[in-house]
């Protein structure tokens, strides 16, 4: 059977591949599934806080801009930093963790000791400092995240590198001549591809978490853009009244990131059956 | 609970049955942060509360309108030539160690504010050289000023008196006491010091022998704490953590609490004018053309009508319109095909390149990042970028004191430090306020000309031409976006009584309020 075939017999996977499918889906055809796409920018004074309608699903927000319709648009700010940011990891901590895992010894510890620091530091109060110095851009937060993430997959490659190195079909490859970067390449990195994949799917979710709440923080892409995270923000003041201000981007929030944390999960039971969860 | 286990805990100490009554205590919720307790180095109304409550001026402002009364000082008179003004002062004022205050220490804080020339003593460098403030003798002090001046009375309950042996004691190489008074207080005022803690805010305890004595009823203490998160102040207020909280909410946030029967609001008029200030000193803001659009970009309908609600009126210049020295102008209005024509006009003479604007607004003051997107979208809609960037109020205030640190526009509040029109317009205009207090780097001759002289003659009637007359100019060259004027809703529990609004203060001198009877 197909891997997806697979993946769709889980249950929980399933759900997340189709919360995900959504959030793309959404993310590309936002300007056509809005109802009023212009209110990412634009403002109606007189219909401020409307409660939701059949005209505006969630309702308004402080400006009178349709909290819909820039929820829409907010996927896309969400997808692009996810993506990125997580690619930027992945690109970055990949390779260190091969290398460290197949030299070992000296290049390894330096490496993996620079992993350390990095990782002895919450995530988040890295990533806030760093945002922080650069000034508030969704570049900035893709920068502060890629910086603060990649340790994780350089320690899964470096682990897996290091079980993979004494395998016999690895030193069959030495043996006849390959070269290092043949035998990391094309030898031990397909072997660990499942575990990056799933790491991955999980990332994202904890990635999207961790950049809504740099917006929450106003660290993120600056106004209008209608980032979640800050759209919560905006809305705290006028809690409990206006529910749905801030509820709507809360829930677009957890609804991504369970799907993330599904898709991973499932992921794993297909890809790595040594984690199969027991049933 | 913590500072009630202080409290009980201070009361044991100095022996007090354990049946006294309990002690009455009012908690403020402030907006921005306590992050100095020193009287000379900050004048806003963030901070007001610390040197409203644990310092005494000269004079002091009551009531609205703004009335003085003596306070250290008992009298005054002026030389005929009106350079000299000479104060006398109580003989039973005890700052808060028991030192008896004295000439000296009147001499030792103007010189203090002088040479810090932060906070009020930007005000008084002007019109005052060092070695000007003489003690005539233990209970006499006279200001000799370099010009006369038309406000200087109404500054002098800005001359907050430290106790100079305590700070000469506390000196660290020559800094006038700075680092002492950051966190000590050396005062004489209604409060004593208690606790402070830059992160959370101060609690004061009540000085019994003050010198202008108490009431029948009072607050036993008081404790100002710093809570940014505006639903946490109305809610805290709500639930009875807070007795008081800031006057200036939001209309929304009003409307929320009236419909909370334990939370009463306190209605005033006030004078505070909520402008845009723009640096005029740099391109491209300081060309007219583009200033002019800028003042045609703001929807200051929709901003006072919809998300003011109505609850305030529009000030088409920085002098609130209910006091004199004001032109009489109509105000800029929201139109986009009249700021593209003066778009146009700029461009024909610059060129289409238009840099970035940026727009700094108060963390925690949802009004000025509101202001701020309505500003960002009308100039959007002109193809102008705007970046907003929101930073706590010490920070963009510093900020905003530095030409090359000001961002291009700040909308912020004007409040009231003394009701003359120098307040608004010569402070926020005049070239002798730059930088401290004209943020805006603009500077017009003849503008300064009729400030300074408004500053030196008496003749009201003349100063009164002469604010109008200024402020015809500054409004033609549209210095600044003027908004609105507001009132002030101040917001307390309802056992809270006693509160004496001023515009000076904003009813934060806490000395005049008691607990209701139970």
């Amino acid at each position: 059977m197909s891997l997806f075939g697979r993946l769709m017999r889980d249950r929980a996977a399933a759900i997340g591949t189709l919360i995900i499918g959504v959030l793309v889906l959404v993310a590309i055809f936002a300007p056509w599934l809005a109802p009023y796409p212009e209110d990412v920018a634009a403002f109606h004074l007189t219909d401020r806080l409307q409660p939701p309608s059949a005209e505006h699903w969630f309702g308004t927000d402080r400006m009178g801009s349709d909290v819909f319709s820039r929820i829409l648009f907010g996927a896309r700010i969400t997808i692009t930093i996810a993506v990125i940011a997580v690619g930027v990891s992945v690109a970055i901590g990949v390779p260190i963790g091969l290398v460290a895992g197949y030299y070992g010894r000296f290049t390894g510890g330096v490496l993996m000791r620079t992993s350390d620091v990095f990782l002895a530091v919450p995530q988040i109060v890295l990533a806030i400092a760093i945002a922080q110095t650069l000034g508030p851009s969704v570049e900035n937060v893709i920068l502060a995240l890629s910086l603060t993430y990649w340790p994780f997959w350089a320690r899964l490659v470096y682990a897996e590198t290091r079980a993979l190195k004494g395998q016999t079909f690895v030193e069959a490859a030495q043996a006849l001549g390959a070269s290092d970067l043949r035998v990391m390449v094309l030898h031990i990195l397909p072997n660990t591809l499942s575990a990056i994949i799933v790491r991955t799917s999980i990332g994202m979710g904890a990635t999207i978490l961790t950049a809504a709440a740099l917006g929450f923080l106003g660290l993120g892409a600056p106004p209008p853009a209608p980032e979640w995270g800050r759209t919560i923000s905006e809305a705290r003041e006028f809690l409990p009244e206006a529910w749905w201000y801030a509820a709507a981007p809360g829930l677009a929030i957890f609804l991504v990131v369970m799907g993330f944390n599904l898709l991973g999960d499932g992921l794993r039971d297909v890809l790595d059956p040594k984690l199969r969860k027991g049933r | 609970m913590r500072y009630t286990a202080i409290a009980f805990a201070s009361a044991l100490a100095l022996g007090v049955p354990a049946a006294v009554e309990a002690q009455s205590r009012y908690v403020h919720a402030n907006n921005s942060a306590y992050d100095t307790l020193d009287p000379h180095t900050v004048f806003d109304v963030a901070r007001v509360a610390t040197r409203l409550n644990f310092y005494d001026g000269l004079y002091r402002w009551v009531d609205n309108p703004p009335e003085l009364i003596p306070w250290l000082a008992t009298e005054h008179t002026v030389s005929e030539d009106g350079l000299t003004w000479t104060f006398t002062l109580r003989d039973d004022v005890a700052f808060h160690d028991g030192t008896m205050m004295t000439a000296e220490d009147v001499v030792y804080s103007m010189e203090r504010m002088l040479a810090l020339a932060s906070g009020a003593g930007a005000l008084f460098q002007p019109m005052l050289e060092p070695g000007a403030t003489q003690a005539v003798d233990e209970h006499t002090v006279s200001f000799t000023l370099k010009e006369p001046s038309a406000i200087f009375a109404s500054l002098v309950p800005d001359i907050l008196v430290v106790n100079s042996a305590l700070l000469k004691e506390n000196e660290v190489d020559d800094d006038w006491g700075q680092a002492y008074l950051t966190d000590n207080v050396a005062g004489s005022g209604s409060y004593i010091l208690q606790r402070y803690d830059p992160a959370i805010g101060f609690i004061g305890e009540r000085n019994a022998d003050h010198f202008a004595g108490w009431g029948e009823r009072y607050y036993d203490e008081i404790e100002f704490r710093t809570v940014l998160e505006t639903n946490t102040r109305i809610q805290g207020l709500m639930r009875g953590d807070y007795q008081g909280l800031d006057g200036y909410l939001a209309p929304d946030q009003v409307k929320r609490l009236r419909s909370d029967e334990d939370v009463q609001i306190l209605e005033e008029e006030s004078m505070r004018v909520y402008h845009i200030a723009m640096h005029n000193g740099r391109p491209p803001l300081d060309d007219l053309n583009f200033r002019m659009a800028m003042n045609h970009a703001f929807d200051y309908e929709g901003y006072i009508n919809a998300i003011m609600q109505g609850t305030v009126v529009r000030n088409p210049t920085i002098v609130p319109g209910n006091l004199w020295g004001v032109p009489d102008v109509a105000g800029y209005e929201f139109d986009l095909e009249k700021a593209q024509e003066y778009l146009d006009a700029y461009k024909a003479e610059h060129g289409d390149d238009i840099r970035t604007l940026n727009i700094g607004t108060l963390a925690g003051f949802a009004e000025t990042e509101q202001a701020a997107a309505l500003m960002q979208n009308g100039l959007a809609q002109l193809g102008i970028d705007v970046e907003i960037a929101s930073a706590p109020w010490p920070v963009i205030s510093s900020n905003m004191r530095n030409p090359e640190t000001m961002p291009d526009m700040v909308p912020y509040w004007k409040s009231t430090y003394y009701a003359d029109p120098n307040n608004w317009i010569g402070e926020q205009y005049g070239s002798r306020y730059a930088p401290t207090r004209n943020v805006s780097d603009y500077h017009n001759a003849e503008v300064d000309k009729r400030l300074e002289e408004a500053l030196l003659t008496t003749d009201q009637e003349e100063r009164d031409r002469l604010y109008k007359e200024a402020g015809q100019i500054v409004y033609d060259d549209a210095a600044g976006i003027w908004i609105y004027n507001t009132k002030w809703y101040g917001p307390y529990a309802d056992s809270v009584e006693g509160i004496r609004f001023s515009p000076v203060g904003n009813g934060q001198d806490m000395r005049w309020a008691y607990p209701a009877e139970e």
